[in-house]
């Protein structure tokens, strides 16, 4: 992992392990859900959100001061690890978190397509990813969709926004561009990656999350009932659905389920899937994934201490923590009682 | 062939018979210089780890001093040797 003899790592992940641990445990959401907005703001201010939540304080209040401060404090966090990465780790954790330069472009494009306001969009944007701010105002500047893909023709995302864009203008529907826009991120995720027991660890890790997401588009359709094909969502990479069976599985959920739960990943997700196939529930089997996926990455980062996936379990967990809180906030808005947030809850 | 090389490996035998290629105090100095680079590297992926962790958390100061110097024995062992030899 070092490069040029350095100790980069070590310092890196020293300092990601000691933030993680500070993260939000069982202790405080059982508080959380307990508070209303306000409380929560003020939870909040005592706690590693301090900065965002004072400097946010005077200009919002409520449920969305939190979730600008969220916001805020996430990519701050993600930023930090990037100052403090070099090297070939900075390489990878920059990969990893052009996840939200994907987020981020997707959610312009579903603004201009619902015609939300600049600032609407603006709030929901996480700048943690590698476009700088110049790049991000273009984009919200843009009011025409093509607009986007030509702004976007030097990026990654460029040559598949390009080809998605026809197929966009003759159906009508968002599906071909941010497909397109999810391959350009998995794609690149596992271009070059240098061979070893350590990249070959971290490949799994990212096939693990490509199948989840596979199966929870596959999932989400059988569900909706709604008549689309699941191969237009289908993200290559994985290694437990091709492209061709998925169309056949997503007809028939119990196919689909017990293709799971024979698959490597059975043993982990079988509590949620006996939930799945019991209670008739999507919501416990998404959240099942989730820590799935999270106690994955956490794994791996007790095997290769040095490698970068403490760095990755950390931005999951960050995250998850992230939406935890929006949604403890959210459900004490609408007036949820504590027992039912603790269930939307992905605690680990 | 073999024949031609005895007699310089016989002179060679003698040669270090008689004296040493490294005497004694020049091979305890090297072990300890080599400890020394050996505790020296162990030290650094510490340190910086330990710094990481100061960086977040001041009060691990006096964990990451100690952890950081802990195979500096290394060359405390080492240095046995040279009273040894």
């Amino acid at each position: 992992m070092s490069t040029a003899g350095g100790s980069n790592p070590e310092y890196v992940i020293a300092r990601v392990r000691a933030r993680r641990s500070a993260l939000f445990g069982d202790e405080e959401y059982r508080k959380l859900v307990r508070m209303g907005p306000a409380e929560i703001a003020r939870f909040m201010e005592e706690s590693e959100y301090e900065t965002e939540i004072n400097a946010l304080g005077s200009r919002f209040s409520g449920v969305d001061l939190i979730e600008y401060a969220l916001n805020a404090n996430m990519a701050k966090q993600f930023n930090d690890i990037l100052d403090w990465a070099g090297g070939r780790l900075y390489d990878l954790i920059a990969r990893y978190l052009r996840k939200f330069d994907a987020w981020n472009v997707k959610t312009v494009l579903r603004g201009i397509y619902a015609g939300s306001s600049r600032e609407e969009v603006k709030s929901d944007l996480i700048r943690a990813g590698e476009f700088d701010d110049r790049l991000i105002e273009r984009l919200l500047d843009a009011t025409e969709i093509e607009e986007v893909v030509e702004i976007l023709s030097g990026t990654m995302f460029g040559d598949g926004l390009e080809a998605a864009f026809e197929d966009y203008e003759e159906a009508g529907v968002l599906v071909p561009l941010e497909n397109a826009v999810d391959r350009a991120f998995y794609e690149q995720l596992l271009e070059n990656l240098v061979v070893g027991e350590e990249a070959e660890q971290y490949r799994e890790f990212l096939e693990a999350e490509i199948d989840f997401r596979n199966a929870r588009n596959a999932l989400r359709i059988a569900r909706s009932g709604a008549d689309l094909d699941p191969a237009d969502y289908f993200i290559e990479g994985g290694t437990l659905f091709r492209a061709s069976e998925i169309t056949a599985l997503a007809t028939s959920t119990s196919e689909l389920v017990s293709k799971i739960s024979d698959s490597q990943y059975g043993d982990r997700l079988s509590g949620a899937i006996s939930d799945l196939e019991a209670a008739d529930s999507l919501i416990s089997f998404e959240r099942a994934l989730d820590s799935a996926l999270l106690e994955y990455a956490d794994t791996l980062g007790y095997v290769f201490p040095l490698s970068v996936t403490p760095v990755i379990s950390y931005i999951l967990a960050k995250e998850r923590e992230v939406d935890n809180i929006r949604a403890i906030a959210r459900g004490r808005e609408a007036g949820l009682g504590p027992d039912e947030i603790e269930e939307e809850l992905v605690i680990q | 062939m073999i024949e031609a090389i005895e007699p310089l490996m016989t002179a060679l035998q003698n040669e270090t018979a008689s004296s040493p290629a490294i005497t004694e105090g020049a091979a305890a100095a090297l072990s300890v210089g080599i400890a020394a680079f050996a505790a020296g590297y162990a030290e650094r992926g510490i340190g910086s780890a330990a710094m990481g962790a100061i960086a977040e958390d001041e009060s691990l100061f006096v964990n990451g001093l100690i952890l950081t110097v802990l195979p500096e024995t290394l060359v405390i062992l080492a240095l046995v040797v040279v009273f040894a030899a």
